[in-house]
């Protein structure tokens, strides 16, 4: 980053008679912020293209003439499209600037109705803060305003209130140019132009919750929030959304021990600021009346209300045997520390290492471990790494869906700088929209195509492999590979260029494809050899914070595969299930139940009813991501701290203290008193979380390498 | 504005067609104008324009949802943007039906002191239709415009690609007979002719 910054052109500006220095072309609405000024603004937003359609930013401008004086415009500018330049002397305080100013905001509020009262925005709107600040105190315009339909549906999440629109096309711009669906558009134009869908059909956008938020007034609203509650009511606590291993950071809005709603917060590695539906609208279920409350045990056929105490000793007695008879089986959502004690229970109390957090089809033994089998790590690029890659590659996975953040990061690094992007899926995903080349391969047939693409990066001089290597993929012709996987041989030409080299993306859905191990190790030495980086991201919430934490049953215990079937052929007496829905993510769901009928004893540990409930000898209520204070690691092992925003719903407890009570029944010990205690312990016996400490995990939080 | 009403519960809203689900309309002639035409912009945005006005030829002189849809789907542009782009222009007749001919009655000022609203109100009582209103026959649209920049000529009319003026009700009497035993369409003639200037455009 130095040495770009040391080439760009520096220019001389004054802004209020005060000289600084700014890059040449910085819009001036940026260099104001230099010095610590603001200029009041709508349509400008800066992850944005300026358009200059709200005029709210207007500065006065001038140059030095002749005789040194400086000679104004004669007419205000926008200064959200003006490039600063040598010798611009810039006014945003001038007596002309602040009549500008209240003209425009009378010219908004011409037809914006001031139902401010009832409206969502109200305290917390641009349009109510600019117009204290800058705008008259009283209208002259006495005539009606337009009258528009207020209220609509425009899809399942987001209400469009036309009569409040101010035009400043936000929406729309966000639509074309960073989700890239561009499902808004102006429609009409003058006083009717509004913005909306084609033909006011259904707003099918994955980031469509981001207009909610970017809209500078109430016209887009969220339906889930709406009339729910005052901005100055609601407490607003820092928080990480939990639903994909992004780890985008979200603002938490609760009142009164409710979840109302959760904001995008920036966070300039990860998400910027934007959300996705799938996360902004995904924490419904903090409110859900189906949580679990209260220690059940079973009685006979029932499960009846108990107590923590009668549930350890239940617990202890049926895993007291340990060894091979006993197991465990993590969720996605699980804090690093909940995972860690976990283990340590586990190997420490019960002698065992059945324990497994992963539930794709294909599960990677120790040995198929790529670290240690070609020296390659399963996580090489960060989030923003992808901004400035000239090449990605993503393989196999609908990214859009899966990790949709990063999905809009390559599209960023595209739209702005260009970058080519190859997609080979079996399935049309939204990638392809913008994508160079487009690899459309029959399913079942990922790992023929990864190698076709190494043998002619080879072929082409693009990538040195061993000569054994070579001998092992001349069956991959061009011609071969397009057969089976039917993708044209000219595609497969044209994109073993731009796959050279490139950022591959693939996830760990990849293990649920045939032949996963050959198709990671093929994409893996593909990178390898033609100086790419290679990249299988995990896709539950902490799904990457197990691998770290080690819940895999690489000590010599069995997977999850083996652990359903010892179930139900009788070698697993007892099964812990932690904040995981079995049925929901194994993908045979006979077998899931089988094993559940058949294992003698069943720990639930759940925040909210699930498949599992009703096989549980023993139900324990487990607090819910925010309602516990833990660590999550991102699918780009980045540590972040999500601190308590609610409180334990009845007697639930954090699943890291159920650990612990257990474990010091078991065999005293000094437990630790919190999660920065078990974060300490985590440190000190896993190297790469050496640099994690609860004091310094706020902010964009701490990459583990 | 008027067709904004509250559309079916917020979860089964109208969803806009797959590309699957279109029914293309395009002639052959139009299809090879429109891949035409593509030759000559460096992008497939900057044909929307054109691609719309093969449109609003194919589609009979005016441009409903589907065939925005189709131009969107043969330009590879989102339906929302292609709609936007339709419904700015004036000329691009998206909010009504028109009829066979499209009567543009042009009540600026030049046109004004020269008696443009004695021809509105006649016109307006010979057809019995108001502005921008269709006659039941499906004949003639009537729309009161802005100035056609013929100032000279003033009252003037615009009646497909053609300027009419200056009129008085007789000649009005006689334009409309005219235009009663044309078989063409007016609406269809002009956005074929503007078709026309733009493929010459390109081949300059």
């Amino acid at each position: 980053m130095a040495a770009v910054a040391s080439e760009v052109e520096l220019v001389n500006i004054s802004i209020n008679g005060v000289a600084l220095q700014v890059p040449k072309g910085e819009l001036i609405v940026e260099s104001v912020k230099r010095l610590g000024l603001e200029i009041p603004i709508f349509c400008y937003h800066p992850r944005m293209k300026p358009v200059g359609m709200c005029r709210m930013c207007l500065v006065e401008v001038g140059f030095p003439g002749p005789d040194g004086n400086i000679r104004k415009m004669p007419k205000p500018q926008a200064g959200c499209t003006l490039p600063a330049s040598e010798g611009m002397a810039i006014f945003t305080d001038t007596e002309q600037i602040h009549r500008d100013r209240k003209g425009v905001l009378e010219f908004l509020l011409v037809n914006h109705p001031l139902d401010c009262p009832i409206c969502d925005r109200g305290g917390e709107c641009p349009l109510q803060n600019n117009t204290l600040f800058y705008g008259p105190s009283t209208s002259r315009f006495l005539e009606l305003k337009r009258h528009l339909p207020k209220a609509f549906p425009l899809s399942k999440y987001v209400t469009l209130d036309l009569e409040r629109c101010i035009q400043c096309g936000r929406c729309v711009r966000f639509t074309e140019e960073i989700s890239g669906d561009s499902q808004l558009a102006f429609r009409f134009r003058g006083a009717s132009m509004q913005p909306s869908t084609f033909e006011l059909t259904d707003f099918e956008s994955k980031f469509s919750g981001n207009v909610i938020e970017i809209c500078p007034v109430g016209a887009l609203t969220n339906r889930e929030y709406r009339f729910r509650a005052r901005p100055w009511d609601l407490e607003t606590k820092p928080a990480i959304c939990t639903v994909c291993s992004n780890g985008c950071n979200i603002w938490f809005d609760h009142r009164a021990g409710r979840m109302v709603r959760t904001n995008g917060r920036t966070n300039e590695a990860i998400n910027e600021e934007w959300t996705c539906d799938r996360g902004k609208f995904g924490h419904e279920f903090y409110n859900d009346s189906n949580r679990v409350k209260h220690v059940m045990v079973r009685n006979g056929d029932a499960l009846v209300e108990s107590d923590w105490p009668t549930a350890y000793d239940a617990i202890r007695m049926a895993f007291a045997e340990g060894g091979n008879r006993v197991a465990a089986l993590t969720g996605p959502s699980n804090s690093n520390e909940d995972l860690y004690l976990l283990k340590k229970l586990f190997q420490t109390r019960f002698n065992s290492n059945n324990f497994d957090s992963r539930w794709t089809t294909y599960l990677p033994t120790a040995e198929d471990d790529l670290q240690k089998k070609m020296g390659v790590s399963m996580v090489q690029n960060t989030i923003a790494d992808f901004e400035s890659m000239s090449k990605v590659f993503i393989f196999g996975s609908s990214l859009a869906d899966e990790l949709p953040i990063l999905f809009l990061r390559v599209r960023k690094g595209w739209f702005n700088n260009g970058n080519k992007v190859v997609v080979a899926s079996d399935k049309p995903t939204d990638a392809d929209s913008f994508a160079a080349e487009v690899l459309r391969y029959r399913t079942g047939t990922e790992s023929t195509l990864a190698s076709g693409l190494l043998a002619l990066a080879v072929e082409k001089g693009l990538a040195q492999v061993p000569d054994a290597t070579r001998q092992s993929l001349s069956k991959y012709t061009a011609e071969h590979v397009s057969d089976e996987t039917g993708v044209s041989v000219d595609a497969l030409h044209r994109a073993v260029e731009l796959v050279a080299g490139a950022g591959i993306i693939t996830s760990h859905g990849i293990f649920n494809t045939s032949q996963p191990q050959d198709t990671v190790e093929t994409l893996a030495g593909l990178a390898m050899t033609t100086n790419g980086s290679f990249n299988c991201y995990a896709l539950g919430a902490n799904d990457q914070g197990a691998l770290d934490m080690g819940v895999v049953p690489f000590g010599g215990g069995m997977d999850t595969h083996s652990i359903l079937q010892g179930c139900i052929d009788g070698t697993v007496k007892a099964l812990w299930l932690v904040g995981c829905d079995p049925f929901e993510l194994h993908p045979d769901y006979d077998l899931v139940e089988k094993a559940l009928e058949n294992v003698h004893f069943l720990v639930v540990m759940a925040d909210h009813q699930n498949g599992a409930v009703p096989f549980a000898s023993v139900l324990l209520p487990e607090t819910a991501p925010a309602e516990q204070d833990g660590t999550f690691t991102n699918m780009e092992r980045r540590v972040q701290r999500m601190p308590q925003v609610l409180a334990a719903k009845g007697s639930a407890k954090p699943a890291w203290r159920v650990f612990s009570e257990l474990a010091i029944r078991i065999q005293p010990e000094t437990p630790p008193f919190g999660p920065a205690d078990c974060m300490k312990e985590i440190a000190e016996s896993i190297p790469s979380y050496a640099v994690a400490d609860y004091a310094n995990l706020g902010g964009e939080g701490v990459l583990i390498r | 504005m008027s067709e904004l009403i509250q559309v079916g519960a917020p979860n089964q809203r109208p969803k806009a067609p797959r590309a699957d689900e279109l029914n293309l309309r395009f002639s052959p002639t139009a299809i090879s104008e429109l891949e035409a035409l593509k030759t000559h912009y460096p992008d497939l945005k900057s044909c929307v324009l054109p691609g719309l006005w093969i449109a609003q030829r194919e589609y009979g002189g005016s441009l409903n949802g589907e065939a925005i849809a189709e131009v969107a789907h043969r330009l590879e542009r989102s339906y929302a943007e292609v709609e936007g782009v339709a419904t700015f222009y004036s000329m691009y007749n998206t909010h009504h039906d028109v009829g066979r001919h499209k009567i543009e009655v042009c009540t600026c000022l030049s046109c004004h002191v020269n008696g443009a609203y004695r021809i509105w109100d006649y016109l307006k009582s010979k057809l019995g239709v108001g502005n921008k209103e269709t006659t039941p026959d499906g004949m003639f649209t009537l729309e009161e415009v802005e100035c056609l920049d013929a100032c000279d000529r003033a009252p003037l009319l615009q009646i497909g690609d053609q300027y009419v003026g200056p009129v008085t009700e007789a000649d009005i009497d006689r334009i409309l007979a005219d235009l009663r035993s044309k078989s063409d369409s007016t609406v269809v003639q002009m956005a074929d002719e503007i078709v026309k200037v733009h493929l010459r455009d390109g081949n300059k």
